[in-house]
């Protein structure tokens, strides 16, 4: 029912176009065609190129070509023919209408600005920026690969307005980007990701910040990030990146559209009259932690002042516990305990024996207890990535190919990991005939990475450097990994392995092996009209293998021989679609652009772990290995979603553009009665210093205004329509065991909606040496599905549901100066950028104010009614009603919770510089991002630890006379506290407390530096070469924050679980050298 | 040209409806092919059993908390729980929520399976395990959802269940079993067979433990209705299949102990070395010499039996790793290293009622005069009940058993001090079930020597839970009723059967707390 509804719409739209078609065909006289290309050769579509005094004119289809017919009652005249394009210099030539056919073809010099020239946007269609209704921002290629990254991702960090992003604090970790905000409770908020017409998978194995990953296959956890798909893209094949932001640019991609589309052209090859082109980049940086703790080289492991080492396990004193509360750090070597027989009250005399040699896990009883100040920095390798890209190019007027092949070798930041990735990407386009043109292009990756560090509790690196001796000789574990028996030496036996041992006796791989690629034949059915017909798939198998060895301290079960998870992914998505585009003149004041089309979208998803605790056989880790019954667990998911869509934009004048579009969608994740959804959107945009002409002075260059409405649709995960029972793999004894599934569905679920409007100005002034692009949006998610926690009386966990609504609105701009630009060849460019985005939840469930988001060590992320998305709800200093902290025993105590702040930023800027002078080229990148909370794990264990510096205060080496008195009341005399209590009990009181460890994570960093040089045409020559650029790269250099101890920008995953920090290995701080040869 | 140009443009359009054809195919796509929406009562009751003792008389809940609290067990290097700031607030929030929508929904859809296939010995068992587990939650936290729960996917069910006063939860509990324990009696057949890992499937077991049960709730209400506690001993004692009359009769789960599923405890042990025996546990076992003592604790390094108080702080507990008993061999077989595997721990069945129990409750009722008992039973029942608690626990010494019931502090007194001797004798037999000697210990103030650490957050032990932070963030208007009816969510409020007014004194424990 709905079906036919929605069809009817739609060939409404599609009326519209060919309805007027006829009326618009020309009769028969010259027939001029040709091509319009740049000065570099490269074609120039979207071109008009009209005889003015006709009338009569075309656009130019994607390869620069255009043919229309000038009426016979003109023949044998001579006539002007005008090429214009935004971005270009007009230019004309005269030509004589004989009657037979004419080619002219044209070469156009740029004179582009931000604001005009050609963009890529939704379905892949270029169109001229100044008919855009929508806020797009595109980036290219030299923009995109100023320094080298590993993510490319990383590279849009301060560069586009309207975006949110979080680089992983970890090597070859998620990047989480957000685009105008989060509009969904539950569900993905990350963009829809498209390279060349083929949306491609994003799928993350991210950590949250205890434990994670993979924790549902093992007990004990993996807690790495293990990045995401994205990851697969070699930024040196990339032409340009069109974010589209949010559902008015991207509405005709339909269901996922609401978070935007991140959209990726890779480069092609050109006609070069068949001579094969070939570029080498290379780029070689060294990488370093850029933000570790600050430490405090004071006190050494142990508690109350008191340290005695015999087995790490408790035997010797404070010698199983793992902070440094310990005896002064000052070179003693006896009188590390106290005098038998005293209890370790810090009330009581203490006195140290002075007969009694300290004791440590790697020395002789009595070695100098001393400090390794450099413990944890040393542990930490210099990293170091070697980035190599290898791309030939060429073609004819009719068959044009590309080929590169790229690797990257990292050696990580921590010992014996590993990340090795190695693209290829060949693409082709072969013009069969006048009308038919075939393109396709195909891409392997591989991606095998080894020992990656663990994040988070568990197995993390950090984690062991939160809870730690300060006087641990790092060289110690470094010599001696293991035990001469077996099993892992270590510091502490209780609750940590060696470091060393995770990296090296716990063999970790993770292997994606990548095939996206896509064909299309584009029909040209006349002058004015296209068919496309495309289909793409990216396929990718994921294997991600962790062993554990044997003596590997939790998980591995000690009477076996180690333990072993794994877990393997299949991914297909396949989108076929189908494409009608029209580009019409009607004279010379009316164009038409349209488009019609179908897609067909099919997921197929498998993902198979399996884990055991506990190995028989050393070594060998796998299911026939098992000691202990591996649990199993698979998941098959598949999706379709079926679409029709359509477009219809007219412009008039070239200054008045209007654009309709419709799209239905038909989903299998949504009941037959509700899985048909239909979406219109509308954008206008007045280029206003050309419909007022006396706007455009010497100042004020160009104008524009443009407004769009827009409505999206999303449907649900699959499988969200039934409740089911689960088993699990492991009996009980023979019996099998099964369970209700705690999360209930809903048979009767609708799709999502997001309405979303923005308003847009676009300025240039004094030619375009100055430019301001600003849009104000406002949006909102309604009917959200979402799986929220219910009551746990009512039998169920959690209840999917239509319920909720997200607002987000907001303000972006990018303002783009080029103060200086001399003949001498000296210019200064530079962008500022800047984003602020307002989230609030406006409802949830009636009856129901929050839904958690993450929990972890009592603090929760919550998306709470009233409150933006994602806010820190946890517990609060007890505080007497003058607001001063309520004391007991001379102790603070936990309050009541409350919402202690939100982890979004107010807002986010980048500030961007390029300096050219001659050969020499230097830019560099501020990235800002003001306010937004974080809650630090980290510093909260750091303080109960006592390693950090700031637990300095109020140590005294006189345990008789313990160091702090709190400023507060009280809680039974309600008088000023006048208790002293040790800092070990004062910084040990404090863990859970979300007040304390909540920080604002505003933050500068200097993103990137690059000083590039080219190398005199003389010696490119002798290399054969057009240009030679060799340049000097930095990335992440500096950071100034208030957050302490850790780098303030970090996410685990691209999951909604964000704003909690635990022990990410530093972000890395890069220094190297980028070579880039053009033929 | 332009007839051209719309048939060009028609086959578009044809090529375009061929992808769209859409309809029945993508209800297909959609169909799950990873789970079932359908199965037996059967693999539901083995998973809701193993689950339910788990979560009961496991790690988080028993081990982490009941012990401590009970002081059977004290906790050494870190020792968050033992002085409450790992039991308060939010920490039992996942034991709370999910014994309802695990288990409890799992129970109540087998319950749904027996009652339509008309066969009680489906049904009758999950009931009893149900109310097993109920008691927990009640006792526990005091007034929780019960009628109005596990309902959110049955007709008039509600999404946000009321909290039903605890007095109701218990009239709740007798009706129900009362009502098994006769449709069990008289079932014929055994449907769950070996699915039920407890009793094989057989009813009339599931009877007797009906009874048996019936009687240990009816025994809590002793303070604050004697009256009802009275007749429903009577109900209990005389219940249709009787109660337990040996230790062939215990409610038992035997684990598999394959690595996958052990002994809780003993899987906990696997993981970590911080427990030793509560010394207010040893000073007991040790000044009565209980020939139990072994087969509880190991010895220490120094070959001697010794306990670590509870409550201390890690720098104060720390010392005790080494100076205190870690528990006996039963669960855990060497006694310098945790990282021994295996041994009988790991089969050893938890135990979720047992005849010593029945014995000591009935002894309890004979001083007590309830229940239809009279004073004069009671030394028979008191003494029957330690012997079975000997038998159960695998000491086998007559001699020392003899000696032992010999002693001046173990004979039965008779009167209040018969009274006291009970509640010892029955925490003492709890070894293992923290959850019900913390029930008992609250009810009965035995031992006296139970009190809070000196690094304890309280200056007493606590009394109940704080409530589930889940029900407080998505039912909160219901939490607030039950807080109302109650008093304030915290560890001091007492449950309806512990109000002070009704309940004994106990030296230096908090009495009347807001």
């Amino acid at each position: 029912m709905g079906m036919s509804v929605s069809i009817s719409r739609f060939l409404a739209i599609a009326g519209v176009v060919f309805g007027l078609a006829p009326a618009l065909a020309q009769a028969q006289g010259t027939t001029i065609s040709g091509q319009v290309t740049g000065t570099g050769g490269e074609p120039v579509a979207g071109a008009s190129v009209s005889i003015p005094t006709l009338r009569v004119g075309g656009f130019t289809d994607d390869a620069g070509r255009y043919t229309f017919v000038a009426p016979a009652s003109a023949t044998g005249t001579t006539v002007t023919l005008m090429a214009r394009r935004l971005g270009f210099l007009p230019s004309s030539a005269p030509i004589s209408l004989a009657g037979s056919a004419i080619s002219q073809n044209f070469s156009l010099s740029p004179n582009a600005t931000q604001l005009t020239g050609v963009v890529v946007t939704a379905l892949g269609l270029t169109r001229e920026r100044s008919q855009l209704g929508t806020a797009v921002q595109q980036i290219s290629s030299s923009d995109l690969n100023v320094t080298h990254d590993m993510n490319v991702l990383n590279q849009l960090s301060g560069k586009v307005s309207g975006v949110v992003m979080n680089q992983s604090g970890t090597q070859g970790g998620s990047t989480n980007i957000v685009i105008r905000g989060q509009n969904s409770i539950t569900g993905n908020n990350q963009p829809l990701f498209i390279v060349d017409g083929v949306p491609i998978s994003n799928q993350d194995h991210g950590s949250a910040s205890k434990g994670g990953g993979l924790d549902a296959a093992a007990e004990g956890g993996l807690g790495k990030d293990f990045g995401s798909a994205i990851d697969d893209i070699n930024p040196e094949d990339v032409a340009t990146v069109s974010v589209l932001k949010g559902p008015n640019a991207a509405a005709l991609y339909g269901s996922r559209a609401a978070n935007g589309v991140v959209l990726i052209t890779t480069k092609k090859g050109s006609n070069t009259t068949g001579k094969v082109q070939t570029q080498l980049t290379s780029s070689l940086t060294w990488d370093k932690p850029s933000i570790l703790p600050d430490y405090q080289n004071e006190y050494g492991q142990g508690a109350g002042g008191a340290f005695r080492f015999v087995n790490g396990k408790g035997a010797g004193v404070n010698d199983g516990l793992d902070q440094s509360f310990g005896p002064r750090l000052d070179g003693r070597t006896t009188g590390c305990t106290f005098v038998p027989g005293t209890p370790s009250n810090p009330f009581l005399p203490h006195v140290y024996d002075a007969s009694a040699p300290c004791s440590q896990f790697n020395a002789p009883a009595g070695a100098p207890w001393v400090a390794h100040p450099d413990n944890v920095s040393s542990f930490f390798a210099t990293g170091k990535t070697l980035a190599n890209t290898l791309a030939f190019s060429g073609g004819t007027d009719r068959a044009q190919a590309r080929l590169s092949v790229g690797s990257q070798q990292v050696d990580g930041i921590v010992p014996n990991n590993t990340f090795r990735k190695f693209n290829s990407l060949l693409s082709g386009s072969l013009t069969v005939n006048d009308r038919l043109t075939a393109s396709g292009d195909i891409q392997y990756i591989n991606n095998d990475n080894h020992n990656r560090a663990g994040t988070g509790y568990n197995s993390g690196i950090m984690e062991q450097f939160v809870w730690f001796g300060r006087q641990v000789d790092m060289s110690a574990l470094r010599d001696q990994v293991t035990n001469p028996n077996g099993g892992l030496f270590n510091w502490n036996y209780n609750f940590h392995n060696n470091p060393f041992w995770l990296q090296y006796q716990n063999p970790g791989e993770d292997v994606r092996d990548r095939v996206t690629g896509n064909v299309s034949a584009r029909y040209h059915i006349a002058d004015w009209l296209d068919a496309t017909a495309r289909t793409g798939s990216d396929i990718y198998r994921w294997q991600i293998n962790q062993d554990f060895g044997q003596g590997n301290i939790v998980y591995a079960n000690p009477a076996y021989a180690g333990a072993y998870t794994q877990f393997a992914e299949y991914s297909n998505a396949n989108n076929s679609d189908l494409l009608l585009t029209a580009n019409k003149h009607a004279g010379a004041h009316l164009q038409f652009n349209a488009t019609v089309g179908g897609a067909r979208r099919f997921e197929r998803y498998n993902n198979d772990q399996q884990s055991t605790p506990g190995i028989i056989v050393p070594g060998i880790y796998n299911s026939s290995n098992a000691g202990i019954t591996p649990t199993l667990t698979s998941l098959v998911t598949r999706r379709q979603v079926n679409s029709v869509f359509a477009s219809a934009a007219t412009t008039l004048n070239d200054w008045w553009t209007v654009e309709v579009t419709g799209r239905n969608d038909w989903s299998s994740t949504l009941p037959a009665g509700n899985n048909s959804y239909f979406y219109p959107s509308i954008n206008t945009s007045i280029v206003l210093s050309d419909a007022i002409p006396f706007l455009k002075s010497g100042l004020l260059s160009y104008a524009k205004i443009r407004g769009s409405l827009a409505q999206v649709g999303a449907d649900a995960d699959p499988y969200q329509l039934q409740t089911v029972y689960i088993g699990q793999s492991t009996k009980f004894g023979s019996l099998p065991q099964v369970t209700l599934d705690n999360s209930q569905k809903d048979p009767d679920l609708k799709p999502e909606m997001t309405k979303s409007g923005e308003v847009g100005l676009e300025l240039g002034v004094l030619d375009g040496r100055a430019t301001l692009d600003m849009s104000y949006y406002a949006k909102s998610t309604t009917n959200q599905i979402v799986n929220l926690t219910v009551s746990p009386a009512s039998g169920f966990q959690s209840q999917v549901a239509n319920l909720g609504r997200i607002d987000n609105k907001g303000f972006e701009a990018l303002l783009d100066v080029t103060p200086i630009n001399t003949a001498g060849g000296f210019s200064w460019n530079t962008t500022f950028n800047y984003s602020q985005n307002k989230s609030k939840v406006v409802s949830l469930a009636p009856g129901i104010d929050t839904y958690v988001i993450y929990s972890d060590w009592y603090q929760n992320l919550e998306a709470r009614v009233g409150q933006p998305y994602g806010v820190i709800y946890g517990y609060k200093y007890a505080r007497d009603d003058a607001g001063n902290l309520l004391l007991h025993n001379g102790l603070p105590q936990t309050g009541d919770q409350g919402v202690i702040g939100s982890i979004q930023p107010k807002w986010v800027g980048g500030w961007n510089n390029t300096f050219k002078f001659g050969p020499a080229q230097l830019s560099f990148l501020f990235d800002y991002h003001k306010g937004g909370k974080i809650f630090s794990v980290t510093n909260m264990w750091g303080d109960y630890t006592g390693i950090f510096k700031n637990s300095l205060q109020g140590r005294e080496v006189d345990w008789n006379n313990p160091g702090l008195v709190i400023k507060g009341t009280d809680d039974v005399t309600n008088a000023p506290n006048t208790t002293r209590v040790t800092a070990e009990q004062y910084w040990e009181s404090l863990y859970y407390n979300a007040e304390q460890y909540t920080y604002d994570d505003s933050f500068v960093k200097l993103r990137n530096l690059r000083f590039g040089l080219d190398l005199p045409a003389s010696f490119a020559s002798r290399m054969h070469a057009a240009s030679v650029n060799i340049a000097l790269i930095g990335n992440n250099l500096w950071t100034s924050t208030k957050v302490p101890n850790i780098d303030p920008e970090f996410s685990y995953s691209t999951g909604n679980a964000q704003g909690f920090e635990f022990a990410t290995i530093p972000n890395t701080r890069s220094i190297g050298l980028n070579l880039r040869i053009v033929p | 040209m332009t007839n051209k140009y719309l048939l060009r443009a028609g086959a578009g359009a044809a090529i375009l409806a061929s992808l769209l054809a859409c309809g029945n195919g993508l209800t297909d796509v959609n169909r799950n092919p990873n789970n079932p929406t359908d199965v037996s009562a059967q693999s539901l009751f083995t998973n809701a059993t193993r689950q339910t003792v788990e979560r009961w008389m496991g790690t988080t809940y028993n081990w982490r908390g009941g012990e401590f609290l009970a002081q059977h067990l004290a906790e050494v290097q870190y020792t968050d729980e033992d002085t409450y700031i790992r039991l308060a607030r939010a920490y039992m929030t996942d034991t709370f929520d999910g014994s309802y929508y695990q288990e409890l929904e799992d129970l109540r859809k087998v319950i749904g399976k027996g009652m339509d296939a008309s066969d009680a010995s489906i049904w009758g068992p999950a009931v009893v395990l149900k109310t097993w587990t109920a008691d927990f939650l009640t006792d526990s936290w005091g007034d929780v959802p019960y009628a109005d729960a596990l309902a959110s996917d049955s007709s008039g069910g509600s999404g946000n269940p009321v909290y039903d006063k605890q007095q109701a939860v218990y009239t709740n509990f007798f009706t129900t079993l009362s009502g098994a324990a006769t449709s069990l009696a008289g079932a014929g057949g055994a449907s769950l067979g070996s699915a039920d890992a407890i009793y094989g499937g057989s009813p009339a077991a599931w009877a007797k433990f009906a009874n048996s049960l019936h009687a240990r709730l009816a025994m809590r209400l002793v303070n604050v209705d004697p009256t009802t506690a009275s007749a429903e001993l009577t109900k209990a004692f005389a219940g249709p299949g009787g109660i337990f009359a040996s230790n062939a009769d215990n409610a038992a789960l035997p684990w598999p102990g394959d690595g996958v599923n052990d002994n809780p405890f003993s899987a906990s042990l696997q993981q970590r070395d911080d427990y030793r025996i509560s010394k207010t546990f040893m000073d007991i076992l040790k000044g009565y010499n209980d020939p139990r003592l072994s087969v509880y604790a190991h010895t220490t390094d120094a070959g001697t039996y010794d306990g670590a108080p509870n409550g201390l702080n890690q720098t104060d507990a720390q010392p005790y790793i080494v100076s205190a008993s870690r528990v006996g061999t039963i669960f855990f077989p060497s006694a310098t290293s945790y990282t021994s595997y295996g041994g009988p721990g790991a089969t050893l069945p938890s135990q979720l009622l047992t005849f010593a129990e029945v014995r000591f409750i009935q002894a309890e009722a004979a001083e007590r005069g309830m229940g239809g008992l009279n004073p004069g039973q009671a030394a028979l029942f008191y003494n029957q009940a330690i012997q079975a608690s000997m038998d159960q626990w695998g000491v086998t010494d007559a001699t020392a058993i003899a000696a032992y019931l010999a002693r001046p502090e173990v004979a039965y007194q008779g009167g209040t001090a018969g009274l006291t001797q009970i509640a010892i004798q029955k925490w003492i037999a709890l070894f293992g079930d923290g959850g019900n000697a913390w029930f008992e210990w609250r009810r009965t103030c035995q031992p006296s020597t139970i009190a809070a650490g000196p690094a304890a957050t309280e200056d007493f032990v606590p009394r109940r839970f704080y409530y589930s932070q889940t029900e407080v963030s998505v039912n909160g208007a219901n939490v607030d009723a039950a807080v109302t009816d109650q008093g304030v969510d915290n560890f001091g409020t007492r449950v309806w059967w512990d109000k002070p007014a009704n309940a004994p004194t106990c030296a230096g424990v908090n009495l009347n707390l807001p």
